[in-house]
């Protein structure tokens, strides 16, 4: 969905349009994160009053998934190349990482990167941190598969050219093959990462404070769970639609083959 | 297109023995030869006849089973550093183009020499546009590949190539994808650069410019190879029935 994209005047060129669209969707994620408490406090009982509460809830789940699926998308990129590695110590535990966190509940692994990590490594994080690390692993995990499948689209006519040319494997990775796959990868990462949005409500069980948490606090305090989840439910919706629209202009600029 | 005898200068590459199997398809069948500085060979052949995996044995693109193959001195194995040494002197350009789609045609010509030679971003582009100019780009040079004709992309292919100062250009069917309408404008860069003493290998159906351009003709049939002779003695004395045949079915 591209409605962002068709705003613009019709003179404008693809690349125009689409950077337009990046910048005002990105401001607009801004301005709905500094807005949100004014906005949501002129909303009557039992909204109004936990508007600041809410406010701080929709950053922090933002921040979660700022920070998570930035870092997702560099443990994806490592696993996917890893798990292509000719040598079985470098594919086995790729294989293993991707299969495990895959085959688990991301709400296991929420529960074990905070509660029983620290058992095994003398490391105790935040809860917030947990949260993330928990959420980067398991966006990681599904990112790599979009990445290998981006990867091995990639022409072999391409590896070949530039093999032909002298440039060595890593440089044929970085500069030919992995910008084509990259752009190939980026609906099914947008996917991850929009998923990602929603599935950072399961950092609650832990008890980061972010925007599901926060819903429920409010809930319990006013008895009134309609009104405060269908809010809730609506600052998602707000949310994973911006992220939506920023993804879909970002694949447009990066549409040198205008094949859309 | 040379002046000396091939036969008097060294060898650029030697082949000897070659094997080459795919699975059960015994594809390349004991061959032996060599090109020389300055030639310009074109190998023929059926498809399937072996040639395109001889051209591409030759910068190991595939590799050879037995056999040896000798680029500018140094013997194809799996020595990596070798490869790399061996790849920096052998250009290729392929039946299909290969440019890289993300890149603009400036940005293809310029991308292995300031990887690989460390050349000067400024130095590099000054001389991917004279190479630009040189197949007839000069105003093309920021378009991508998507917005080019064919013709135009094999062309900046060959540029891209020429780019890294190869000391020998190999061609896989450099017009077989083509347009016939475009056909021409490839060639006539081929044979501009064969003027220029180019060592170029050519795997073509394009007899006219074997017998115009081509020093020595392979000629390949079942992973063997044939017969090589100069094109006058290959065309227009031709003895082999197999080859006969072969050059009737094509000559119409």
């Amino acid at each position: 969905m591209n409605g962002l994209l068709s705003l613009w005047p019709r003179g404008w060129t693809r690349e125009q349009r689409s950077s337009a669209t990046i910048v005002a969707a990105g401001a607009l994620l801004v301005a709905i994160l500094i807005l949100a408490g004014r906005l949501l406090a002129l909303l009557p009982e039992p909204i109004g009053p936990s508007a600041a509460e809410l406010a701080a809830g929709t950053l922090i789940t933002v921040e979660l998934t700022v920070l998570s699926g930035l870092a997702g998308v560099g443990v994806g990129v490592l696993a996917a190349v890893a798990k292509m590695s000719p040598l079985r110590i470098v594919r086995w535990p790729a294989d293993f990482y991707i299969w495990s966190v895959r085959g688990t509940p991301l709400l296991v692994q929420v529960l074990f990167v905070y509660f029983a990590l620290p058992e095994i490594v003398p490391v105790q994080l935040s809860d917030f941190n947990s949260a993330a690390v928990a959420l980067t692993l398991n966006v990681g995990a599904y990112n790599a598969e979009a990445i290998r499948a981006g990867i091995q689209a990639v022409p072999r006519g391409q590896t070949e050219a530039s093999r032909s040319l002298g440039l060595s494997p890593i440089q044929t990775f970085l500069d030919v093959i992995f910008p084509q796959a990259f752009k190939i990868s980026l609906p099914p990462l947008v996917n991850n990462i929009v998923a990602l949005l929603k599935d950072s409500s399961l950092a609650y069980v832990i008890g980061v404070a972010e925007l599901s948490n926060i819903g429920n606090r409010v809930k319990t305090a006013t008895f009134q769970p309609v009104p405060v989840f269908l809010t809730t439910a609506a600052i998602y919706l707000i949310l994973t639609t911006v992220l939506t629209e920023i993804s879909g202009a970002i694949e447009a600029r990066l549409d040198v083959e205008q094949r859309h | 297109m040379s002046t000396a005898p091939a036969h008097a200068r060294s060898p650029l590459i030697t082949a000897e023995l070659v094997n080459k199997h795919f699975g059960p398809a015994h594809v390349l069948r004991d061959v032996t030869t060599s090109f020389f500085q300055g030639e310009v060979a074109v190998i023929i052949g059926a498809s399937g006849s072996g040639k395109s995996t001889f051209l591409r044995t030759l910068n190991r693109l595939e590799k050879h089973d037995s056999g040896r193959i000798v680029v500018d001195g140094i013997a194809l194995t799996d020595d990596v550093k070798n490869l790399d040494a061996i790849r920096r002197e052998v250009g290729m350009v392929f039946q299909q183009f290969n440019l890289f789609p993300h890149l603009s045609a400036l940005e293809n010509v310029t991308l292995a020499p300031r990887r690989v030679r460390k050349t000067p971003r400024a130095e590099a582009r000054q001389k991917a546009l004279e190479l630009l100019a040189r197949v007839g780009l000069a105003d093309h040079a920021h378009k991508h590949p998507h917005q080019l004709s064919g013709g135009q992309q094999q062309r900046v292919a060959i540029a891209r190539s020429l780019a890294m100062q190869p000391k020998v250009m190999l061609f896989d069917e450099p017009t077989s994808a083509l347009d016939p309408e475009m056909i021409n404008e490839v060639l006539d860069v081929m044979k501009d650069l064969a003027r220029s003493g180019m060592t170029m290998v050519v795997v073509t159906h394009e007899m006219r410019f074997a017998r115009e351009v081509g020093d020595r003709i392979l000629f390949f049939d079942h992973g063997q190879l044939l017969q090589e002779a100069p094109p006058a003695q290959f065309f227009d004395a031709q003895q082999n029935d197999r080859i006969r045949a072969f050059l009737g079915q094509i000559s119409h």
